[in-house]
């Protein structure tokens, strides 16, 4: 059975894949198995972001993402925000545990300087610290915690990221926002922000032989749906459809132009399943 | 192109979402600021109370219109106005804003709806003008200030072949001028104050002089008298908390940063 390909019209999100699967934590829920020892996936270089900033800018990029991995592991992650703050509005996803004083100033000095945007999405899977850290890892809730206090402290908004993985209700209501809006207040976040994103099969909880995508089941659906008709992620060995399959042989589009990677793409993955079942975006809206 | 009419001097406005009283001091201001003509960039419904009293206004003004997502919901009978919040709140209040506002529109004006086309091109002096409602590509993206990069109104000029681009849809009015005179002006909304604490809205004045005067003109409405009818409808205490104040207390969740901050929510 031949495999179903999403169209693509245009480039509106870049993902910036930098530490590739290098982090200070192991969840048990991640999307691309990274972790502190032997990331499959290398960080991406200082010069080799910055090409791929200003190849999106002169192709129209919207927004720029910085994830991997944990971003703020990588030496030059500031000077890569200001490039692409220059560029862009900019986002990082973090799980806050790097960010001490002196980043969350620098980051709030750069978000004042930039005409764009500067948002940074902490991710916390549970208003309860023992519920989070079983998934996320020993003082994990305390450190995210602390890191959207500085964040907030200057003014920065941070928005709150969390999986569906403890909660069992979807983006549709049951009071998911609400809890994660009250658990913001109950820090003293005046503006509280979350975004909910599902649990993919995919990294850790990837399981042998999941559901595809086929041609029968997109049959008149609406292509725009999917984030991989307008997002390329670039990570080390190239670009790539989307930022959940970033990495992955078969995701990948070219070896690094991005404007070569504009091709359809291969929904070959059970991730696609679920992009096609919520109509998910990893963006921040 | 040719064929487009060309015009020295417009007024532009969007989002009336039902605001009749703001929509008849938007026109009587316009009347006074000697322009040629007046347009619309869609979203006439939503959010207000009595739906149908925007349309005469509308028409005996001779305000050429352009389609809002709203206009697309509304005329085409979908389930909801498209605006594609993910935050139950937000939806909450999409769609009890959505039922009212369908309940309450006419089948003959949501005919005229289905009419109005997505683009309007006109020249000012020299400058190809692109009127849309959230951006050339898409009836429904947002263009806010703060996440517009300069390198993608290139590729719009570009793509579009136009030297200044209209807009609406976020609710809050911008304008940048990029080298060569192009300009991107998003003109913001009468139909809500524009969450700054003030109670009055916004309407645009474009001239074509030796280069593109943009001019944002504040209107100040009865908004108490708005406030009471949205009360007798029985329309959200949020809403009508938003005509009151100044502040944007619903739908906050595609702020972005930096427009969130200004905000008071």
């Amino acid at each position: 059975m031949s495999v179903p390909v999403a169209p693509f019209s245009h480039l509106s999100t870049l993902w910036v894949q930098v530490t590739g699967t290098w982090c200070n934590l192991q969840c048990v829920h991640c999307i691309n198995s990274s972790g502190p020892t032997d990331p499959w996936l290398k960080s991406l270089d200082t010069e080799t972001v910055k090409r791929h900033v200003m190849e999106a800018e002169a192709l129209g990029v919207k927004e720029i993402y910085f994830t991997g991995g944990e971003p703020f592991l990588h030496q030059d992650i500031l000077e890569l925000l200001a490039c692409s703050l220059r560029v862009a509005p900019s986002t990082v996803l973090t799980n806050g545990t790097r960010i001490t004083e002196k980043t969350a100033d620098a980051l709030a000095a750069l978000a004042g300087e930039s005409l764009y945007s500067l948002e940074i999405r902490v991710s916390v899977d549970d208003i309860d610290p023992e519920a989070n850290d079983r998934i996320r890892g020993k003082g994990a809730f305390d450190k995210a915690i602390r890191a959207i206090r500085l964040l907030h402290a200057r003014g920065l908004l941070p928005i709150l990221t969390a999986t569906e993985i403890l909660q069992g209700d979807g983006p549709e209501g049951n009071g998911m926002y609400q809890r994660f809006r009250d658990l913001l207040a109950s820090v003293g976040v005046t503006k509280p922000r979350v975004k909910i994103i599902p649990v993919f099969p995919a990294g850790r909880l990837a399981q042998e032989g999941g559901a595809r995508l086929t041609r029968e089941m997109l049959q008149g659906f609406d292509f725009s749906l999917l984030q991989c008709t307008e997002t390329r992620a670039v990570a080390d060995g190239g670009v790539y459809s989307c930022p959940i399959l970033a990495g992955l042989k078969e995701a990948r589009l070219s070896e690094g132009s991005l404007e070569e990677s504009f091709t359809p793409c291969r929904l070959y993955h059970p991730a696609c399943v679920t992009c096609y079942q919520t109509g998910m975006t990893c963006r921040n809206f | 192109m040719e064929g487009e009419r060309e015009y020295r001097r417009i007024a532009v406005f969007g989002g009336v979402y039902s605001n009749y009283l703001a929509l008849e001091a938007t026109l009587e201001d316009a009347r006074r600021r000697d322009v040629e003509a007046i347009f619309c960039l869609g979203d006439m419904g939503a959010f207000g109370p009595h739906p149908d009293r925007v349309f005469p206004p509308l028409r005996q003004a001779g305000v050429l219109a352009i389609q809002g997502n709203y206009d697309d919901s509304l005329g085409a009978g979908k389930e909801d106005c498209g605006c594609g919040y993910t935050d139950p709140r937000d939806n909450f209040f999409a769609r009890i804003s959505y039922e009212y506002t369908f309940k309450n529109t006419s089948a003959e004006n949501k005919a005229w709806l289905r009419t109005l086309p997505k683009h309007q091109r006109i020249r000012l002096g020299e400058h190809r003008v692109l009127m849309c409602h959230g951006s050339p590509r898409m009836l429904n993206e947002f263009l806010w200030e703060s996440t517009t990069p300069n390198g993608l109104l290139e590729k719009f000029m570009r793509d579009y072949q136009a030297e200044v681009i209209l807009c609406t849809h976020t609710g809050i009015k911008w304008h940048r001028a990029l080298a060569g005179g192009r300009h991107l002006v998003n003109v913001g909304a009468i139909g809500r104050p524009e969450n700054d604490g003030m109670t009055n809205v916004w309407c645009a004045i474009l001239t074509a002089d030796a280069g593109l005067q943009v001019e944002f003109v504040p209107v100040h409405y009865d908004h108490e008298a708005l406030a009471r009818e949205m009360e007798r409808e029985g329309l959200p205490s949020e809403f009508v908390e938003t005509v009151r104040t100044g502040w944007w207390t619903t739908c906050l969740e595609v702020l972005p940063a930096k427009e969130r901050a200004r905000g008071k929510y």
